[in-house]
């Protein structure tokens, strides 16, 4: 398992992105599982970096990796206001340019990337955990 | 910016063929990067490449702020009666469209100059 420690800041995102390729690297993972997971990362990372502490205050987010049984886990943890993506609302994906909002669709994304994502909320903490099945 | 190759962000080359304008990113289109990306997309734009063509081929992947920049080129270049084309995408990216629902919102071709033809058309 690697772990690493972000600050609350867009800017911090590359550091995921870096450990994420190096643990690639490491453990055979294939480009396209890489790359899903990154994706992932990125779309929930950006929401809590946005979203999560309205009090603009600089907090701390952990984002564990590791492989399980074949499975590639990511776990994030932020101490930011309960948000539950897996309840967030859909976004109409049929609107035409014009129409067409983007809110929603990153979480749609991680829905859809991903095998499985679990949402917990322990006192004062979200933990999201995200996980792609390594073999195909 | 830093380059692709160093395997961290964008980097973005930009050509012109028959008076149209050609975007080719390199690397990540994510959070960190698509506000770069989308700037200097509507900075093109709105300096009079209103015929531009965004070359998908050296993109590792794109994720929402990515799009959100998409959308915003897409609805810029519909104001000023020009034509947006996207091609050379990898399976991969192909794929992020089709689960973002842009696959009908955008003209997509298989190669660059496909792309160049269909964007010259008014």
């Amino acid at each position: 398992m690697v772990e690493i420690t972000i600050l609350n800041r867009r800017s911090e995102l590359g550091r995921v992105v870096t450990l994420l390729e190096r643990f690639g690297a490491e453990h055979h993972l294939a480009p396209q599982l890489v790359i899903d997971m990154q994706i992932a990362l990125d779309e929930v990372l950006s929401n809590v970096t946005q979203y999560a502490h309205p009090d603009n205050a600089e907090h701390s987010i952990h984002v564990r990796l590791r492989m399980i049984d074949g499975v590639l886990e990511a776990q994030i943890e932020d101490d930011g206001v309960l948000f539950n993506p897996l309840l967030a609302p859909l976004p109409d994906l049929r609107a035409r340019l014009r129409d067409r909002h983007v809110g929603g669709l990153g979480i749609e994304f991680v829905r859809k990337l991903m095998d499985d994502v679990t949402y917990e909320r322990t006192g004062e903490r979200n933990r999201l955990v995200l996980r792609l099945r390594s073999e195909s | 910016m830093e380059s692709a190759a160093g395997g961290k962000g964008l980097e973005l080359v930009e050509s012109q063929s028959d008076g149209v304008a050609i975007v080719e990113p390199r690397g990540r289109i994510d959070s960190m990067t698509a506000g770069l990306f989308g700037a200097r997309v509507a900075e093109l734009i709105r300096s009079g490449s209103h015929h531009l063509v965004i070359d998908f081929a050296e993109v590792l992947y794109i994720t929402s702020a990515g799009f959100r920049s998409l959308l915003i080129a897409g609805r810029l270049i519909d104001e000023f009666k020009g034509k947006l084309v996207l091609c050379r995408m990898s399976t991969e990216i192909r794929r992020l469209f089709e689960i973002g629902g842009f696959s009908d919102l955008f003209e997509i071709c298989a190669t660059r100059d496909d792309g160049v033809r269909k964007a010259s058309w008014p």
